[in-house]
């Protein structure tokens, strides 16, 4: 039998703030006579909101009433409330993100978005939530190519890359449609970055001037060349590596992009060239979509239609973030959902080795303490290598030992395994510890070094969970 | 009806016709679990010769199970063409034989007297058949059924691709589905026994068989083996592309309801098809049976194995199918006890299905609790294309993971067509040429090549 | 044979051959003993085990059209697929694997369960009213019943009314009990334990069926009976496993009333896993107090 969940997507960005709302099928695609194998087989959109200019309060704050005031009425537009949302995403991106009151703000919607919506943040996600909103994944699987989707946006350009649709890269450029502004004719505002990169190039420009076509278009060129050189398709300048948002670091080099996708305000520009009306939204951003289209190195990839464009972003918080867990599985109810859990993963190489996992485990648990106080954490292993009964004791007796920190505090044991042994590992440490903690132990789910994961209330009927995994850092 | 005779002058007694036709029967192990079988070698052959004098009235007047009873019955009996019948009621079974396989006897005298007779004369003929008189007179009757392509034709040999899948894995599936048509399997059906039998998976397999079958212009038939009554919703729930409409039946009503299915199911079903189905028609359903169900079920009422598979046929033959096949060794060894018993069953099935006027094929296969292996269902498969069985199986070298049982591998029908100079039905033939698959006949250097089809 | 007992019978040969007394030249006995030593050599080493190719890596299609990608979606089918052709027949190699699989198949069913293992497992063995494999095969309606004096052992020996009984029984692999007994009885075991339910005195049943566990459902008077019986082995493997599972199971009740976990072994549900599910469902059956079609899982 079939099982719909709701899932919201928001995403509050440097220009603008969307929403939208997607109905995620889940079914149980094992017969009645084996273990479930409980899967999700369908993600559609079923509500876009308006897209909003994201409102500020000032140029460092961002104006939390008006969002909320703006999901409210999304909600209501769109017959939803909190309580029907199993899953989702709220993401801050871009300049946004840099805001001083972004915390709060998320915090806010978080509470407002429903129970099990996830809260997130940070250049790496969106870079990977846009692409798939694109459907660049998903083209790179069927097409068999390495696929790079630039979303393009207001003050950032987000690139992620897909190989035969698995995650090979992501990086962020400070290159956008806003980071020139026009209003009455006249340059209202630069970027520094930009303005550098202007001057650079011998070209002078000022805020206050008169904003000129022929002068901004030479900008524009400039900024589509940087974008080249991040995909590897010009050579990079000694200046090249200032661009990147937050001294970000570049593709790897010897990636060689197959295929392009365009997402954000600026792609419709890429896909469909303006010749007149320039300024048209007060910035740059028209320019900067035929400055790309034009760029020899750009040129020269084959290039596919993406399937969001403006939305890639909330498309992709809203409907690609929910993972469902194994079916078989521990946990106890009254704990979930746990949300931003900090992966401490044991790598594969040590999981052989039953004493090297304790080690992991006591070397790694110190990192977790945030001022002298131990967070709740979940510990990430493959179960590849211990799937015998008498393994799985050894396993779960190394994990105990390597974990009595974790023991001993107030948290429950979340343990996220690979293998298909989430239930007997998990029943393992319960009867280890005499059932006197609780144990939440699923499997079905890689997380890696540096994600952040977020376990939901149980679906179908108490099988599986959802699973959010966030990975937030990734060229690092 | 004289049910006494002397062998070796002995006295063999038979107490009524089901005691006769259950011991004239080949060894069968299922017989013996039901208790029924004869219990000597001379008590076997004392049964056959007090047969060949039965007549076939006397058949038709002892049906096993009686009419009031059961549906099965019911619709044998009123299907029967009373002036045929007229015609050959006086008959003696062993006179009924001669005659069938008489060579004045054509195929088309024998698709006429069809009409005029009950499953139980089908059966009864069938006991007193060596292996190879069923050969030969199951030669002679070529039944021909049209669905979106015809099956049957004279000269041709077909097979159904079954990619099986043990998670009905949408892209394992096409794996499997790719290979066979790439060696020419596939011109009877493309139908898969779904492990996942909800309507919504159901409809997810046929859409994506529909989508292969459009995209590559394969003329063929699709399916999907789930119950009557899920296809139907599949169907009119999930828009699902239905070809062919399966189900699985046996002999009695009883026998049925172990399925979960009435004849009114299956009426239905046909209208469904008939409105709904995709298929040009006017055969639209496909039928499996098995020699043994029966009595797994309880549902044999005293009978043999043999009898109760013929009324499968008689039942079956009311909703004008395209394809029905005997799953002849998919039982098990209480039923089949070996190749021995599985081969001489397999030829069986295909006699009576041919004599009832049904468009036969073959399941020739065996599970591995039975004393039996490959080259037995090998030479099943030759015997049954030597009497122009319409179609065998085709699965990935034989193995079907998902049912756990070996049949007839993707390879059999185009070694057979080629030993035997058959052919694939017409237009799958030339579609097969135009793949590069097949020429004059034989396969190509690029049979076998499913990577063709993952050209874009 | 080392090459100068070879040299001696060769020339003894070539004397017969050319007549006695004639002289046999020096170089026509080298020849041969050459010729004749490496025709016969036996070499060391193993020719590969057949039965370790992952059929799924296999690909024999002489310069398929689009190798990588059909490769690629032939790794989502256990089946024997990219296998090529001789003639419309099959090559060597995957008739040899497939003959191999069959062989162990055939072995696991015609074969018993090594009666040391069951001993090591501390269970104690009881039989139906089966002699012998044979009889096993063509007679269902014996391997339900269990032989007089293994029902009165049970009565004896076991724990009565358990909340939980479970037991062993080789069914068509025996194979598939020495395969997975050792992970699936002890998963589900801890998994009850850690659900505090209490279980009665595990056995084996030698030639048994499904239907058995009804007869032992009444003798042991268990709440729940559990079954661990090998299932008919398939060529992609001989040692799956399935439990049924019943609640208040009694002798000839509807085979709906039984909830089945099949397909446990190394490659489909791993066994341990496994035993930690059909823990869950007991509990579960306890709570509802129904199986089968009457238990929504």
């Amino acid at each position: 039998m079939q099982e719909i969940i709701i899932s919201v997507g928001i995403d509050i960005g440097t220009s603008t703030t969307q929403l939208i709302f997607s109905r995620i099928t889940i079914e149980n695609l094992a017969s009645s006579y084996t273990v479930p194998r409980i899967s999700i087989v369908n993600k559609e959109v079923i509500y876009r909101s308006e897209i909003y200019f994201t409102p500020l309060k000032s140029l460092t704050e961002i104006d939390a009433n008006e969002i909320e005031r703006i999901v409210k009425q999304e909600y209501k537009n769109a017959g939803i409330t909190p309580e029907m949302l199993k899953t989702g995403a709220v993401i801050i991106t871009g300049e946004t993100a840099r805001k001083k009151n972004a915390d709060e703000v998320l915090k806010k919607l978080s509470n407002l978005a429903g129970d099990f919506v996830v809260a997130t943040a940070g250049p790496d996600l969106e870079s990977v939530l846009s692409a798939k909103g694109a459907g660049s994944d998903k083209l790179s699987k069927e097409e068999k190519l390495t696929v790079a989707n630039l979303d393009i946006g207001g003050g950032t350009t987000n690139i992620a890359v897909f190989k035969k649709g698995i995650i090979a890269a992501t990086s962020c450029l400070d290159i956008g449609g806003r980071l020139i502004k026009i209003e009455d004719g006249k340059i209202s505002y630069i970027y520094p970055k930009i303005k550098e990169l202007a001057q650079s190039n011998q070209i002078h420009i000022e805020v206050g001037e008169k904003a000129e076509v022929d002068k901004l278009e030479q900008i524009c060129t400039l900024m589509a060349e940087q974008l080249s050189m991040a995909i590897n398709r010009s050579t990079r300048t000694n200046q090249h590596a200032g661009i990147y948002t937050n001294e970000g670091k570049p593709l790897p080099e010897e990636l060689e992009i197959q295929g392009l996708t365009f997402s954000g305000g600026v792609a419709d520009y890429v896909y469909h060239p303006a010749d007149d009306d320039w300024f048209r939204y007060g910035d740059i951003g028209v320019l900067l979509g035929k400055a790309i289209l034009k760029n020899d190195g750009i040129k020269k990839v084959q290039q596919f239609q993406a399937v969001e464009t403006i939305r890639a972003t909330v498309v992709g918080a809203g409907t690609h973030t929910t993972e469902v867990s194994g079916s078989t599985i521990t946990y106890e109810r009254e704990r979930l959902p746990i949300k931003n859990m900090p992966v401490l993963k044991i790598p594969e190489e040590e999981e052989m080795d039953l004493e090297a996992v304790t080690a992991s485990l006591i070397k790694q648990i110190p990192l977790f303490y945030t001022e002298g106080k131990l967070e709740q954490l979940v510990i990430a292993l493959s179960g590849n290598f211990h799937t015998s009964f008498a393994s799985v004791q050894e396993l779960a007796e190394a994990i105990l030992k390597g974990s009595q920190e974790i023991v001993k505090s107030e948290f429950p044991i979340v343990i996220a395994v690979e293998n298909d042994i989430g239930k007997v590992l998990g029943n393992a440490i319960k009867v280890m510890l005499e059932c006197r903690k609780d144990v939440v132990c699923i499997d079905g789910i890689h997380a890696g070094s540096g994600d952040y994961l977020d376990i939901g209330e149980p679906i179908a009927n108490g099988r599986v969970v959802p699973v959010v995994t966030k990975t937030l850092i990734f060229n690092s | 009806m004289i049910l006494r005779t002397k062998l070796f002058g002995h006295n063999y007694e038979f107490k009524s016709l089901r005691e006769v036709m259950a011991k004239a029967n080949e060894e069968k192990s299922g017989d013996k679990l039901a208790g029924i079988a004869a219990e000597s070698a001379e008590e076997r052959v004392a049964a056959k010769v007090v047969l060949s004098h039965i007549t076939l009235e006397d058949l038709r007047n002892n049906p096993a199970v009686p009419y009031e009873e059961d549906e099965v019955t019911r619709i044998i009996q009123d299907d029967v063409n009373e002036a045929i019948y007229n015609e050959i009621k006086s008959w003696t079974v062993a006179q009924f034989r001669e005659w069938i396989l008489d060579i004045q006897t054509t195929g088309s005298m024998i698709q006429r007297i069809s009409r005029g007779i009950t499953s139980e004369m089908v059966a009864a003929v069938c006991k007193l058949m060596s292996n190879l008189d069923l050969i030969y007179a199951a030669s002679k009757i070529r039944i021909i059924a049209h669905c979106n392509t015809t099956i049957g034709l004279p000269g041709t040999f077909s097979s159904r691709l079954q990619p099986n899948h043990t998670t009905d894995n949408p892209k394992g599936i096409m794996a499997s589905v790719m290979e066979g048509f790439s060696v020419g399997c596939g011109d009877a059906v493309l139908g898969l026994n779904p492990v996942d039998d909800s309507a919504e998976s159901v409809a997810r397999i046929l859409k994506s068989f529909d989508e292969f079958k459009n995209k590559w212009e394969v003329p063929t038939q699709i399916c999907v083996l789930a119950h009557v009554t899920t296809q139907t919703e599949a169907a009119d729930k999930f828009n699902a592309p239905i070809d062919l409409m399966f189900q699985s039946i046996a002999g009695s009503q009883k026998g049925n309801e172990a399925f979960g299915l009435t004849a009114q199911m299956l009426e239905d079903g046909r209208q469904m098809m008939l409105k709904k189905g995709t298929s040009t028609g006017p055969n639209v359903m496909y039928f499996e049976t098995g020699q043994g169900s029966e009595l797994s079920s309880e549902a044999h009422h005293g009978w043999d194995q043999v009898t109760m598979e013929a009324r499968c046929y008689g039942f079956a033959k009311r909703y004008q199918p395209f394809l029905v096949n005997t799953v002849v060794g998919f039982i098990g060894p209480e039923y089949l006890y070996d190749s021995k018993q599985v081969i001489r069953a397999g030829l069986e099935d295909h006699f009576m299905g041919k004599l009832t006027g049904l468009p036969m094929g073959c399941d020739a296969c065996y599970t591995n609790h039975m004393k039996a292996d490959q080259n037995d269902i090998e030479n099943l498969a030759m015997l049954l294309a030597s009497a122009g069985c319409n179609y065998i199986m085709g699965v990935p070298q034989g193995d079907d993971c998902m049912l756990m049982y070996q049949c007839t591998g993707f390879h059999e029908a185009a070694a057979l067509r080629e030993i035997l100079g058959l052919r694939p039905i017409r237009e799958f033939e030339l579609w097969m040429e135009k793949m590069g698959f097949m020429e004059n006949g034989k396969l190509t250097p690029l049979a076998g090549d499913a990577s063709v089809f993952m050209k874009k | 044979m080392n090459e100068n007992d070879l040299r001696k019978v060769i020339e003894q040969v070539l004397v017969e051959m050319n007549g006695a007394g004639k002289e046999i030249s020096e170089d026509v006995v080298k020849e041969t003993v050459l010729a004749a030593s490496t025709a016969t050599k036996v070499e060391e080493g193993f020719i590969p085990d057949v039965t370790e190719v992952d059929i799924r890596k296999q690909y024999l299609v002489e310069e398929p059209v689009n190798k990588e990608d059909y490769y690629e979606l032939k790794q989502y089918a256990p089946c024997r697929l990219g296998i090529g052709k001789a003639g419309a027949r099959y090559k060597t190699d995957p008739m040899l694997q497939f003959r191999a699989a069959h062989s162990a198949a055939q072995d696991a069913v015609f074969s018993d369960v090594d009666h040391e293992f069951i001993d090591k497992m501390g269970l104690l063995t009881v039989q139906t009213q089966c002699d012998n494999k044979d009889v096993y095969l063509t007679r269902p309606d014996l391997g339900r019943k269990l032989s007089e004096e293994s029902a009165k052992s049970i009565a004896e020996k076991c724990k009565k009314n358990p909340t939980v009984q479970i037991y062993v029984s080789d069914g068509l692999s025996s194979a598939a009990v020495a395969a997975n007994i050792a992970d699936v009885l002890p998963g589900i075991m801890q998994g009850l334990k850690s659900y505090g339910i209490e279980t009665g005195t595990p056995f084996f049943v030698k030639y048994g069926r499904v239907g058995v566990m009804d007869q032992v459902s009444e003798i042991t008077g268990a709440e729940v009976t559990c079954v661990l019986i090998g299932e008919r082995p398939g060529l992609i493997t001989a040692e799956s496993m399935s439990a049924y599972i019943a609640y208040k199971a009694t002798i000839g009740m509807p085979e709906a009333r039984r909830t089945v976990v099949s397909n446990i072994h190394r490659a489909g549900t791993i066994p341990a896993e496994a035993g930690a599910h059909i823990a869950e469902i007991i509990k579960l059956m306890l709570e509802k107090k129904a199986s089968g079609t009457d238990l929504k899982l």
